[in-house]
């Protein structure tokens, strides 16, 4: 499946890295196209494009603060946890995800 | 530029002899000090435990990065520390730290950014577990530099 994400931490310098490139092996791995925005103190990097947004089958938002740009994700599934979920369990965040999107089927 | 450009072999030490998160930090932040890229330990440990009261900074598998905006920093940097032992400290998996990144970020970070990339591609780094692996094992600060830098 087509996976969007946005990460985000408070400060803009840590969390949101880890959190991307955890997020970002775990979805690899289970087989996923996975595509992440991040937030951080340098601004937004790897910016998703409207195709990426609108291809996707689900969203996640790993952050734990607001996300700029969430009227772009308006109508899509959207699972929302903070950075540490991404951090501490990115495998069973991407598996939740396949849950959901395997259910709307 | 490249990550290397802020892997200071001088802000690294691999034997750190410490019982507790204060003891590491302060530690860490007294060789932030001697290399020039803080001005003050205390004002800057205030900084660094105003971000550590906002939520864990133990990332889970023996590491944490402690960091936070201070005015008390000069030049972005990171002091890297590997303790003897696991030492006590907020993590997301509950387990002790071995390995603890100290970053050094300003406030007014204007005309930093390039530092700032360079930091947060560091810092993804610390996602990886083979990179993290490999760090837990290292023995002296050239093969810390080395792991971050491969």
């Amino acid at each position: 499946m087509k996976i969007v994400c946005v990460t985000a931490c408070t400060v803009g310098i840590a969390h949101t890295y880890i959190a991307q490139e955890k997020l970002e092996n775990a979805g690899k791995k289970a087989g996923h196209e996975i595509h992440i925005e991040t937030q951080g103190t340098i601004g937004i990097e790897n910016e998703l494009t409207q195709q990426q947004i609108d291809e996707a089958d689900i969203v996640i938002l790993a952050a734990d603060v607001s996300v700029s740009g969430r009227e772009r994700f308006n109508g899509k599934t959207i699972i929302q946890v903070g950075t540490e979920v991404a951090v501490k369990s990115p495998n069973k965040l991407i598996k939740k995800a396949e849950e959901i999107v395997n259910q709307k089927k | 530029m490249d990550v290397k450009e802020i892997i200071d072999i001088n802000t690294i030490k691999t034997d750190l002899d410490v019982e507790n998160k204060d003891e590491a930090l302060r530690e860490l932040a007294e060789l932030l000090l001697e290399n020039n890229y803080i001005t003050d330990v205390d004002g800057f440990l205030n900084d660094i435990y105003a971000r550590e009261a906002a939520g864990k900074t133990g990332i889970g598998n023996h590491i944490a990065i402690p960091h936070g905006n201070s005015e008390f920093v000069k030049k972005i940097g990171v002091a890297i520390g590997i303790t003897r032992k696991d030492i006590p400290w907020e993590t997301l998996d509950g387990r002790g730290v071995k390995l603890i990144i100290l970053f050094a970020v300003g406030k007014n970070n204007d005309g930093a950014q390039s530092h700032l990339k360079l930091l947060s591609s560091f810092a993804r780094k610390l996602g990886n577990e083979e990179v993290t692996a490999k760090l837990l094992q290292a023995e002296n600060p050239e093969s810390v530099k080395a792991v971050l830098t491969s």
